[in-house]
């Protein structure tokens, strides 16, 4: 693909204004905002479980305007220092429109699957501030979701690349597009001033050990998605498995055993939180 | 003349000069609430009087207005270099020049004692503030709160990173100030790491330890990463020698006015200071309420 090309697709992809959200985590959100008794954690929590409007909170608390880019990487600490009125408004203003459930069906499951197993993985491997892990797993196909968004042709074609030649989604990406949504990932991080360690979990969690800072993060997310997807939560738009990176285990000092904690975790939660209910 | 008849004569004062540097003398030596210029001077332009008096640090504050005769100024006028607060055009109706001088004013007041960084209100409107609440005899909690460690902090990262920090303070002081709604509460930055907020005094203690939480939680992403892990900075103390400083913590002292017990402003600040140094004292994030109130 030439440069010029390149360019003008990246352009076209950074123009979303307004990613849409859905309708009803919207509803709850504005609920528990108008009840004085909610606390912030609760809305925190209910946030995060939408990848979009979680994506345009970080957007806004690490824009230049609140005077601290790139700093924040939790939605919890997004909401102190936003303030409700300001979240409210967010939430009003967003467009509400469920492109992002009919175009891509079982990505938002899997992305809350891989940021449920990210936290996991992440207090396995005692980090401090497994949210921003988490993080990292809900927005780490958010590509995708610009790409469905932004070139809608471009997705069919690579919905159609995927079936008939039983490409992974990533692979379909690079044939019709030229680049994959860990490229996109990079640049909606930049465009979004997000901090550092997310913008590497998002965009390197298909090469994770060869991230130069935070690698741990990407590794994080790498092998978040590789169990979310060995579980069969929702789906990232293909049905295969990418291969899970050995050194992203090792980097993480992680061995089977543990990863057998973190499934076992996984399956809990799963069943506990009713994932797949009401959603979809 | 018309802008005198606009107030009665006791509740605003007019004084009038027909030439430029007659009035600079006067302007520079008693500065007045608000400047009025008549753009067509002898001797001295409108445009250049407005100037001398804005390019002074120290007469910024004064509200300058310009009046014009006729619209035609205005299309080569340069809003960059002639720096009124506002102007005039003649001729205009009783009521919209009332109207616009009282805006002036009221704009001048609102702007210049904000803080510049953080856009809080700051000295002057604190204290008119407070005085005011101790007037009327009203109970309150006045809560002061400083960083701890700030200054090696800004030493080692610089003074934007600095800022960064003294933004984020803000914005937990004002949204923790915010979710607890009622006519009393108030936030202000008295300047650098200093902060005031004002709440009523049965919420008080539930604000400061949710201030604090915020803080200590949020903090630590404002350092870099090896110093993040390794949980304090090294930096040089003021003998210029290496030494170890602990991460940036919030100190609060909250002073309570019940039973109209405080007179004067200067009281309540000179309780807040004695507290604020037995919660400086405590390491780490702590707040310290005044509890002689009984």
């Amino acid at each position: 693909m030439s440069d010029d090309l390149r360019t003008e697709r990246k352009g076209q992809l950074l123009a979303v204004k307004d990613l849409p959200t859905l309708p009803k985590v919207l509803e709850e959100v504005t609920r528990l905002l108008e009840d004085p008794n909610s606390s912030s954690q609760q809305i925190a929590k209910l946030i995060s479980r939408d990848q979009v409007l979680s994506a345009k909170v970080l957007k806004m608390v690490n824009s230049p305007i609140y005077g601290f880019p790139g700093r924040i990487s939790t939605i919890q600490h997004a909401l102190v220092l936003l303030g409700f009125n300001v979240i409210k408004g967010l939430i009003i203003s967003s467009s509400v429109f469920e492109l992002m459930n009919t175009s891509m069906v079982g990505l938002w499951e899997h992305s809350v699957g891989c940021a449920m197993a990210c936290n996991i993985i992440a207090r396995e491997a005692g980090f401090k501030e497994p949210e921003e892990y988490a993080v990292a797993g809900l927005l780490h196909d958010l590509g995708k979701v610009i790409v469905a968004l932004q070139l809608p042709s471009a997705k069919e074609e690579i919905d159609v690349q995927v079936r008939e030649e039983d490409l992974l989604y990533l692979e379909a990406e690079k044939k019709v597009l030229g680049f994959s949504h860990d490229r996109i990932n990079a640049w909606v991080a930049d465009h979004w001033n997000l901090p550092l360690n997310l913008k590497v979990g998002i965009a390197g969690h298909h090469r994770p050990v060869t991230a130069q800072h935070y690698p741990k993060m990407a590794c994080v997310v790498h092998v978040g998605d590789f169990l979310v997807r060995t579980l069969e939560v929702g789906s990232g738009g293909d049905d295969l498995v990418p291969r899970l990176d050995p050194d992203a285990l090792a980097l993480l000092q992680l061995d089977l055993s543990q990863l057998d904690t973190v499934l076992d975790a996984m399956l809990l939660e799963i069943e506990g939180d009713g994932l797949s209910m009401g959603l979809g | 003349m018309f802008f005198q008849s606009l107030w009665p004569g006791d509740e605003v004062e007019w004084t009038v000069f027909q030439r430029g540097p007659m009035a600079l003398e006067q302007v520079f030596n008693a500065p007045p609430d608000l400047l009025l210029v008549d753009d067509d001077l002898p001797q001295l332009s409108g445009a250049t009087l407005v100037n001398m008096v804005k390019s002074e640090n120290v007469y910024r504050q004064l509200p300058v207005m310009l009046c014009l005769s006729a619209e035609s100024p205005l299309e080569t006028m340069d809003f960059h270099s002639v720096e009124m607060d506002d102007f005039l055009v003649f001729p205009v109706s009783a009521l919209e020049a009332r109207s616009r001088l009282s805006l002036t004013l009221h704009r001048a007041s609102r702007e210049l004692d904000a803080n510049p960084l953080t856009k809080l209100p700051g000295n002057t409107s604190i204290i008119q503030r407070i005085q005011d609440l101790i007037d009327r005899r009203e109970p309150f909690a006045l809560a002061y709160v400083d960083l701890d460690h700030f200054k090696s902090f800004n030493d080692k990262y610089g003074f934007s990173r600095g800022d960064e920090v003294l933004m984020m303070t803000a914005r937990v002081i004002v949204n923790t100030i915010r979710s607890f709604a009622g006519k009393l509460s108030f936030v202000g930055h008295v300047g650098g790491d200093d902060f005031v907020f004002i709440l009523t005094p049965d919420v008080v203690e539930f604000a400061c330890q949710r201030i604090v939480e915020s803080f200590d939680s949020i903090v630590p992403h404002f350092y870099d990463q090896d110093d993040q892990e390794r949980g304090f900075i090294l930096s040089t103390d003021r003998k210029g020698a290496l030494q170890q400083f602990a991460m940036m913590s919030v100190s609060i002292a909250v002073v309570f006015n019940a039973d109209a017990r405080l007179k004067h402003y200067g009281e309540a600040s000179q309780i807040a200071m004695n507290l604020k140094k037995k919660a400086k004292s405590i390491p780490g994030s702590s707040y310290v309420l005044d509890r002689r109130q009984e």
